[in-house]
């Protein structure tokens, strides 16, 4: 069993054609279940996105969503996430701080983690460097908040270990479409693995860069699995 | 367990990784890159042959990284059987028999520092004289960038030479100073965010390769196939300093033929670098 929290469906503005490949490309990996956002919602248009992948989720059992959220348009991301969570497929919330301009610094995110901790959803924040100290502060902050460094800081991982250890309802995920040699070894050996999930950011990089990084760190079948499955099973309740 | 990437590798072998390195990056953590420890890596990750370059040569000093590699190289049998044998049903053969193998095999690639174009047009010369039939260019980690003359010294030289050219960098910018000079080169630092830029560029560059190490979308390998052929992919990893194994996965798992992931494991660096 795989559960891939850092997935999404839609048309990316690169020179690529994977609108229609998030099944296949989880096939290839025996991904069984993934968390997706839609990928019109992370770049331009949060309701319009969502509302597209309302109809995708609704018509099959493997993919679960993201509400994504614009934090510079918090109406209306309480809006959807009133109308959408009903239907139980959507099960987190997710906020890209590059593409909406808001960084962890920015008191926008701050109250947009707020929404999320309010509706009782973890929250996958794209994270790069060192910001993901500042979404262990954000964590710490936030009652209840339960937070998803998305790329684990990148090529700052040193700084999500750091994070991972400050708040241990921050949570862990890989996904880059580079593999440094020893970065996933590393964070394994200082960070709690209850605090490690699994994700690749597919369909915009293949699941092998992710895949690979992580069988490449030697992990024990305990660690594998938790970081497979049963750590995001856990915190989605799924 | 989870995450048993072997089992997606099945039985895929490397015939010629062409981005390998010996050596240690000083600003970083990572693998100290002694010769001993990338062939255990390459070997690990069933790679026969290495298109290798030195750090040392890199960062330091041309000719003494440069004599490393190619000393690495005088360690094996004859380097021309070596670039013979990858990828051959020869090599499959003696793999297969049981036949002893001393480890992967070395084929040397210079490395000149473009922070001195006068003396890297003389190492250019000495790799030539040499027998060595690639170099490789440092470009970020020696500060450089595209527009420099420098970098379009060295292309000209090296095409003059007939020496294939490895090159980091951004392909956005490294593309433009091998335009016009029937330059073979092979792209290292191709990302596929950038993907549509080098199909534009080596459409009009017969000799334009790259890497296949950052062409990792669910389908940039399949849209190189597709828009310029196969024979432009070429298998890097990066080992030690990259984790060898994604590639290698990513490369299994294509959509691309039997035929066509054999020549990009190993077949067609064997034809642009013999």
């Amino acid at each position: 069993m795989i559960i891939d929290v850092h997935a999404h469906w839609g048309p990316w503005f690169f020179t690529m054609d994977v609108a229609a490949a998030s099944l296949a490309t989880m096939d290839r990996y025996g991904i069984d279940r993934a968390i997706v956002s839609a990928t019109e919602a992370v770049i331009y248009d949060a309701p319009a996105g969502n509302r597209a992948l309302a109809e995708v989720l609704a018509g099959q059992d493997r993919l679960y969503g993201y509400v994504t959220i614009n934090p510079r348009r918090l109406p209306e991301a309480a809006a959807d996430l009133r109308e959408l969570l009903p239907s139980g497929r959507w099960i987190g919330v997710k906020i890209h701080t590059d593409y909406t301009g808001s960084p962890v610094t920015s008191p926008q995110l701050r109250d947009a983690l707020e929404l999320a901790a309010e509706a009782g959803l973890p929250a996958l924040v794209h994270t790069w460097g060192a910001s993901v100290l500042g979404l262990a502060q954000l964590c710490l902050d936030t009652p209840g908040l339960r937070v998803i460094a998305g790329h684990m800081g990148a090529d700052g991982y040193a700084h999500a270990i750091e994070a991972a250890n400050a708040c241990d309802r921050l949570y862990l995920e890989p996904c880059w479409s580079h593999a440094p040699a020893g970065r996933i070894a590393a964070v394994v050996a200082a960070v709690d693995d209850r605090q490690l999930l699994f994700g690749t950011d597919a369909t915009l990089i293949d699941p092998s860069s992710a895949y690979g990084a992580v069988a490449a760190a030697g992990l024990t079948a305990e660690t594998a699995e938790r970081i497979a499955w049963r750590n995001a099973a856990e915190l989605f309740s799924i | 367990m989870a995450f048993d990437a072997w089992s997606l590798i099945g039985g895929l072998e490397v015939a010629l990784d062409v981005d390998v390195l010996v050596g240690a990056y000083p600003d970083r953590d990572g693998p100290p890159g002694t010769p001993e420890s990338v062939a255990d890596l390459l070997a690990a990750h069933r790679t026969r042959t290495g298109a290798v370059a030195s750090l040392r040569a890199a960062l330091f000093d041309m000719r003494s990284g440069n004599d490393e590699v190619l000393a690495l190289a005088d360690m094996r049998s004859d380097n021309d059987e070596v670039l013979a044998l990858a990828g051959s049903a020869e090599a499959s053969r003696r793999a297969s028999s049981g036949r002893p193998q001393a480890g992967p095999g070395w084929v040397p690639v210079g490395a000149v520092d473009l922070r001195d174009p006068i003396g890297a047009g003389r190492e250019l010369d000495q790799l030539a004289g040499a027998g060595v039939r690639a170099v490789r260019l440092f470009p970020d980690e020696q500060g450089v960038e595209a527009g420099f003359p420098s970098v379009r010294h060295v292309a000209r030289r090296a095409a003059e030479l007939g020496l294939v050219v490895l090159t980091g960098g951004d392909v956005r910018r490294f593309w433009q100073p091998f335009t016009g000079l029937g330059a073979r080169v092979v792209f290292l630092d191709t990302h596929f965010y950038h993907l549509g830029d080098f199909l534009v560029a080596a459409a009009e560059e017969p000799g334009f390769h790259t890497s296949t190490r950052l062409l990792n979308s669910p389908d940039a390998l399949e849209t190189v196939a597709a828009e310029l052929g196969a024979e432009r992919l070429l298998h890097g990893s990066r080992a030690p300093h990259y984790e060898p194994i994604v590639p290698l996965l990513r490369l299994a798992t294509s959509g691309l033929t039997p035929d066509q992931i054999a020549a990009v494991a190993g077949g067609n660096a064997r034809r642009l670098l013999s």
